[in-house]
């Protein structure tokens, strides 16, 4: 038998008294892991939805929303000013339009109905009203004998997986937004309404377009929907370089402001630069105070720790002060007997940590789930970003999903219980352990041994 | 052979300064049984406690084979105190969770005995020596009578074959039976080695028999 398997037994010397040291022990050992869990989770998730939502720029010509109002669209100069910005990380431009029944020999998968009726009132005597389609293309007689039947929008992108992802597709596959083939993804509604498969043709702006994809989204305005190369559309709508929407990226959430900056400065009054950063933020501002609360639960719950360890070795070393004075009559060193009560320290700690880290495996999960939804109402879900969407809600669309998918990545906070948490954890309890023992054994070393002479 | 000189102890107390020995001077033979009595108080455990290196005097010396222990280190002290002290205490003093066997072993460890089963087996020579059976040397203190706890205290003391045992009343908690029995082994066990005794006593029947006696009355010592 040595100092350590005699400080072992010492540990369990009294059961109902080591039992609830060590149980105080696990709750508070249990209280560090699950904290660092929620921690480590919420700040993941921050920096998640900081890398993308809160770096995100949408950049709309002045006047244009969407298909609405006046004036003219970004041209080709201004995207590649946007584009050589610096601290831009990406764009994805887009230009939309809108293919009334003259333009294209498909049927639009839903009823005009009154709604549809109201937006069209002002087409009937005039080809220049604000929500005109391509002017160059635009035969106001022809338009006025055929029946009024809602339009079908048509997106031109550069990036189309940005607006319809490619699981989203139902049959056939992506098309490439930098090319200027007439190919096109068409959503389901309108493909079913014309029959259209993937590899079936159809005719817009005069042209033959070829389905190479089918997309299904849970959105019948964008169902109804084409999406096409960005060029192809410039060059059938004759708009060379035009754009009407750009999705840009900051490199990094802190130049987002001086992105923001310099792309006003550089664009004047021809754009509006809008950027989440704002909405981030605040969407953020909840998460960033749990990850606070999270980690003064860690230092509380370590500083409890530590105390309770501490205040069980100054009763253990009080009480069987005349032991260590015998172990010292009988030749043991200070070294031995501070050895031997430290490890009996150690072992309450390590049985509490074992425990401890089980049930802060066991909790962190439920705990950190609770801790984020009690802070976040839980938000209906679509995250469904951008959409080929044209007509009159482009930006209100953009940024309402944008929203939504804030709130979904907020809320979906998934508990990251890595092993480096749990390394975190045990060095804490080593730490809990040194610190509670150390004063301890300055007391121990203190005992003299000569007190053991003394008869009470 | 072990001899004091102008050996003074002083205590700083709340109330002032207590002579618990004042030039304290006496010689005692290797191999030799000396007994001390006194009243309590008149510095008899004090006197132990600085000639087992529990405490260093305020004055004087102690010479143990020619070599002062009054002015060790406190690692030499210890070493001292393992190799060539033998402790033996009114209550025992056992370690309560050890059985009677650890609280032996415990000792051969600290006197550098490496090999468990070493000290296994002198332990097991050394109780068997004081009269403890097998099972008793399995049992924890608490379940021995004082007389048992007194002679595993007593094989823990021979354990290392000190030159010297230091008995403080070792008998005091026992009944005059037992306490005679008691006395008797120490004396045969240390004859046996040659190892020298002072011991504190109280029982004067006891004091007679032994090779000297002296008498501590306010921290001064004469031969009887
Ligand atoms: N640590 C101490 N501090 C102060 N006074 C002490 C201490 N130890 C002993 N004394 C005093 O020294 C005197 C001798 O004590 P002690 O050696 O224990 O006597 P005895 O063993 O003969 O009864 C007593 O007056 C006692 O109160
Ligand atoms: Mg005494």
């Amino acid at each position: 038998m040595n100092v350590i398997t005699r400080g072992m037994r010492g540990a369990l010397r009294s059961p109902v008294r080591s039992g609830a040291i060590i149980a105080m022990l696990a709750i508070s050992i249990g209280l560090i892991l699950a904290m660092l869990v929620a921690r480590a989770s919420v700040n993941a998730k921050i920096s998640e939805v900081k890398a993308t939502t809160a770096t995100a720029l949408t950049i709309n010509p002045a006047g244009i929303q969407g298909g609405m109002g006046g004036g003219d669209p970004l041209t080709a100069d201004q995207v590649k000013t946007i584009r050589n910005t610096a601290h831009i990380s990406s764009v994805s431009a887009i230009l939309t339009d809108q293919l009334g029944t003259t333009d294209t020999n498909l049927t639009p998968s839903f009823e005009l109905g009154s709604f549809g009726k109201r937006m069209m009132r002002f087409d009937s005597g005039s080809s220049t009203g604000p929500s005109t389609n391509i002017s160059g293309n635009a035969d106001g007689n022809t338009e006025a004998k055929t029946p009024p039947a809602p339009r079908t929008s048509v997106t031109g992108t550069t990036n189309p997986s940005s607006i319809t992802p490619s699981d989203k597709l139902t049959s056939g596959a992506m098309i490439d937004g930098n090319s200027s083939d007439k190919v096109a993804l068409i959503g389901k509604s309108l493909a079913d309404k014309n029959s259209l498969s993937v590899g079936s043709t159809f005719t817009a702006y005069g042209q033959t377009i070829t389905v190479k994809g089918i997309f299904s989204v849970d959105n019948a305005f964008e169902n109804n929907g084409i999406i096409v190369p960005l060029a192809t559309l410039q060059t059938l709508t004759a708009q060379p370089g035009a754009v009407t929407n750009i999705a840009a990226t900051v490199d990094s959430s802190d130049n987002v402001s001086s992105t923001v900056a310099s792309l006003k400065k550089s664009l004047g009054d021809k754009a509006d630069v809008t950027s989440q950063e704002e909405e981030a933020a605040s969407s953020l501002a909840p998460l960033e105070s749990i990850a606070g609360l999270a980690l003064a639960g860690v230092i509380g719950a370590s500083i409890a720790g530590a105390t309770i360890v501490l205040l069980a070795m100054i009763m253990v070393v009080r009480e069987r002060r005349r032991e260590i004075g015998v172990i010292k009559a009988i030749g043991g060193s200070n070294a031995k007997v501070i050895s031997q009560f430290m490890t009996e320290g150690m072992t309450l700690t390590v049985i509490g940590g074992i425990i401890g880290i089980v049930l802060g495996i066991a909790v962190s999960g439920p705990m950190t789930q609770s801790l984020v939804s009690s802070s976040k109402d839980g938000a209906p879900t679509n995250g469904q970003q951008g959409g080929p969407t044209s007509g009159s809600n482009k930006p209100a669309v953009f940024l309402r999903s944008a929203r939504t998918q804030l709130t979904t990545n907020v809320n979906n906070v998934t508990s990251t219980l890595t092993p480096q948490t749990v390394v975190i954890s045990i060095g804490i309890v080593a730490l809990i352990a040194i610190i509670g023992s150390a004063v301890p054994a300055w007391a121990i070393a203190r005992v003299r041994p000569a007190e053991v002479l003394r008869t009470e | 052979m072990l001899t004091v000189k102008n050996l003074t102890k002083s205590y700083e107390a709340a109330h002032g300064t207590v002579h618990a020995l004042s030039n304290v001077n006496f010689s005692v033979q290797t191999g030799q049984f000396a007994s001390i009595i006194g009243k309590s108080g008149s510095g008899k455990s004090t006197l132990l406690s600085l000639l087992g290196a529990l405490d260093t005097p305020t004055e004087g010396e102690i010479l143990v084979d020619d070599a002062d222990i009054a002015k060790l280190s406190g690692a030499k002290q210890t070493t001292y105190r393992a190799h060539k002290i033998g402790f033996v205490f009114q209550q025992y003093n056992l370690i309560p969770n050890l059985s009677a066997i650890e609280n032996v072993m415990l000792a051969l460890e600290f006197g550098g005995m490496k090999s468990g089963s070493k000290r296994h087996k002198r332990a097991q020579e050394l109780l068997l020596g004081v009269g403890l059976s097998d099972d008793e040397q399995l049992r924890k203190p608490a379940r021995l009578s004082g007389g048992q706890q007194q002679r595993v205290s007593i094989a823990r003391a021979l354990a290392n074959r000190p030159a010297i045992i230091l008995a403080d009343e070792p008998t005091g908690n026992l009944d005059s039976e037992t306490g005679k029995k008691i006395f008797k082994l120490l004396h045969d066990l240390t004859r046996k080695e040659n190892t020298t005794i002072i011991a504190v006593t109280h029982d004067l029947d006891i004091a007679g028999k032994t090779d000297r006696t002296f008498l501590l009355k306010d921290g001064t010592l004469t031969l009887q």
